[in-house]
């Protein structure tokens, strides 16, 4: 699915050229749950950036290839970059919250993804049922300005009536009835092809009450809401293959097994490939068939997942093991981070 | 001095009220509803929860950072003075005097320290404050070399540090009026794993030198088992289950105890059977007009969806909503309490 050679990523900053990859080789392959580990700075989500080509202007890629499904993406134009941004790979990002953008609602971003990547399907839609393809034909303003213009309306009522001027009201009391009366005509206008789509993507990752969360913005959702969200925008454009980049460090350990459980039972569901960045040594051997360790840009062991924590080959990976608390009292063993520079 | 006790909470509770917009109160959030805790001398005492269950209260109750709505904290003859006091009826110099007592390690290293200070004078503020101004610079070094840094590091800026190097500048400067006790408010949730392992070993170092009492918050139980000695897990603002950490993790009582040690990712035993909590954190918040009195114990949507995505599939699960039915606290085992049927 998802192929990786010798990606070189250097970034340059004030203080010099700092070798961010250091030739890193992966392959993640077609319906497979991929691990990579590793600690802060090892060069663990620089990796799928430089994949994407999302890196900060001071990054660059010096050498190595990217392959997605045989085609060569490591020189590919801009165009076809955002075909493959969100169509062929989806991305889900650590801290929700600040992933969605806080002043669009959820039917607006998720609707933001199906209009880049799933026209033809929407305009499939809306032909076979006959509806509106983006805008469904209800006509409001958004709820803060319907509520002013109420509220406005009302208090003159009451201060022209107070007055004993009566009918100086009467203008106001038309608007709010004219905009009842609209409410009243368009109770029956269906759906947008594009909300019925939106509500579609938000079932699939278990949300209740789609149409509810579609109006919603970020802020109003708990936690691990956001992230089944941010699932689902990942999700929508039908990609064959999810980066999930940390997905449940902000979260609580309860709320962590939902999650997890949706993501591995999507991926059973789509048969998708997914490729979980996380610095938990835990998540990963709950979830993934195989595993890479990155360190210091480089990544120092790869094996499945049964294999490596029965029986780790390389002194890092056995350090960072050691390091884990696990039951008893004795002391731990603090990894000499300078020790494994060699490789 | 193992074996006594150094603090007492007894039926401790917090309640936030919630306003509206002409300032009424309308509904409350129960932080803190009736916490029943003794912390032994000596010994390393653990809270865990979810995020928003009231640890963090507990420990900025615990502090005086906030006023308590009722109940009270009995602090030992070891903490203050001669016969032991409770903590709301200090004076202002006693409770300046107990301050003293109890250092406290919070979570995030880089927002607790200020990024204009020297390392020197963040090290030495306590002891400026607390008037003890004698032979502070070579304190200041010895506090350092407890923590594994060194006189080189003394006019330094935090922002010249790693995280953990930070981490242990807050330790230096949670011990420099040499208190009591210690409290960690997540000391190493925001590490790697190979320097949260150095700055446990750096935590059990310094216990064993200072005969410290450490009040040890996190929520990630392989911390939590490996450094205490008691542990209390809280759920909205109860202490839902309290015993020795071998006990609990040996046999857990309270469903809400179990998910949460099935939910903690292993890498020794993955295949073990699973039981997971399906459904929301609920809303803290319980509103004062009857209607909505109290936490909704029927299940909701968002479990329904769950439970049938999970069918078949093998795995135990538990009900949020049945969570929030409280049964009293009952004396399981010897020393061993949980809130069960």
């Amino acid at each position: 699915m998802l192929e990786i050679e010798n990606l070189k990523t250097n970034f340059n900053t004030y203080d010099g050229v700092i070798k961010a990859l250091d030739g890193v080789n992966l392959s993640v392959k077609d319906g497979e749950m991929f691990g990579l580990v590793g600690e802060t700075g090892s060069g663990k989500s620089v990796t799928c950036y430089s994949a994407l080509k999302l890196l900060p202007k001071t990054g660059e890629v010096v050498d190595g290839k990217v392959i997605l499904n045989g085609e060569d993406i490591t020189h590919t134009s801009e165009e076809r970059l955002r075909q493959i941004r969100g169509g062929e790979i989806g991305i889900i990002f650590q801290d929700p919250l600040s992933a969605l953008n806080p002043v669009m609602t959820v039917n607006e971003q998720i609707g933001e993804v199906l209009t880049l990547h799933q026209d033809k399907e929407l305009h499939k839609i809306a032909t076979e049922k006959e509806i509106p393809v983006y805008q469904s034909k209800k006509f409001s303003f958004s709820p803060g300005v319907e509520f002013t213009v109420l509220a406005i309306c009302i208090s003159f009522i009451s201060l022209f009536s107070m007055l004993g001027q009566f009918s100086f009201g009467l203008p106001f009391f038309v608007i709010i009835a004219l905009m009842l009366l609209r409410d009243y005509l368009q109770q029956d206008i269906s759906d947008s092809a594009l909300d019925i789509m939106v509500m579609e993507s938000l079932s699939r990752v278990k949300l209740p009450n789609p149409r509810q969360i579609a109006s919603s913005y970020p802020h109003e959702l708990s936690g691990g809401m956001q992230q089944r969200v941010m699932i689902a925008m990942a999700l929508a454009g039908k990609a064959k293959m999810l980066i999930a980049d940390e997905p449940t460090t902000a979260l609580d350990v309860t709320i962590q097994a939902q999650i997890l459980q949706l993501i591995k039972d999507i991926q059973k569901e789509e048969n998708m490939s997914v490729l979980l960045i996380t610095h938990d040594l835990g998540v990963v051997a709950e979830t993934c068939e195989r595993v890479a360790v990155m360190y210091k840009g480089k990544i120092v062991e790869e094996n499945t997942v049964a294999n490596i924590f029965k029986n780790p080959q390389h002194a890092y990976t056995k350090a960072l093991l050691n390091a884990i608390p696990k039951g008893g009292k004795e002391r731990l063993k603090v990894p000499d981070v300078g020790e494994y520079g060699a490789i | 001095m193992m074996g006594k006790d150094i603090i007492q909470i007894k039926n401790l509770r917090k309640h936030f009220p919630v306003k509206n917009v002409w300032g009424t109160d309308i509904a409350l959030v129960k932080a803190l509803d009736g916490v029943d805790l003794n912390i032994e001398s000596g010994t390393t005492f653990g809270i865990v929860g979810e995020s928003g269950c009231g640890k963090t209260t507990l420990m900025r109750t615990l502090l005086r950072l906030v006023e308590p709505t009722s109940g009270s904290v009995h602090l030992s003859d070891q903490l203050i003075g001669q016969k032991g006091r409770t903590l709301e009826n200090l004076t202002r110099l006693e409770l300046s005097h107990f301050r003293r007592q109890i250092g406290v390690v919070f979570q995030d290293p880089m927002g607790a320290l200020n990024p204009r200070m020297l390392i020197k004078d963040i090290v030495s503020e306590p002891l400026v404050i607390h008037g003890k101004k004698e032979n502070m610079r070579e304190k200041v070094i010895e506090l350092l070399n407890n923590v594994g840094l060194g006189e080189e590091h003394l006019y330094r800026y935090p922002h010249e540090f790693s995280g953990g190097q930070r981490q242990r500048i807050v330790i230096a400067r949670a011990l420099a009026l040499e208190p009591k006790v210690l409290v960690l408010d997540e000391p190493t949730s925001a590490l790697d794993v190979s320097v949260q392992a150095q700055i446990l070993n750096l935590l059990n170092d310094l216990q064993d030198k200072y005969d410290l009492t450490y009040i040890f918050i996190s929520h990630d139980l392989s911390v939590i088992e490996y450094m205490c000695d008691r542990l209390a897990v809280m759920y909205l603002g109860k202490v839902v289950e309290e015993a020795d950490t071998e006990v609990l993790f040996s046999n857990p009582r309270h469903p809400y105890t179990k998910a949460l040690l099935s939910a903690t990712p292993q890498f020794f035993a993955p295949d073990k059977k699973k039981m997971m909590i399906l459904g929301d954190v609920p809303s803290p918040i319980i509103y004062l007009d009857g209607s909505k009195a109290k936490l909704a114990t029927k299940m909701t949507e968002q479990e329904r969806l769950e439970i049938k995505a999970i069918e078949g599939k093998g795995i135990d699960y538990i009900v949020r909503s049945s969570l929030n039915e409280v049964f009293p606290l009952k004396k399981v085992s010897n020393k061993h309490y949980a809130r069960v049927k």
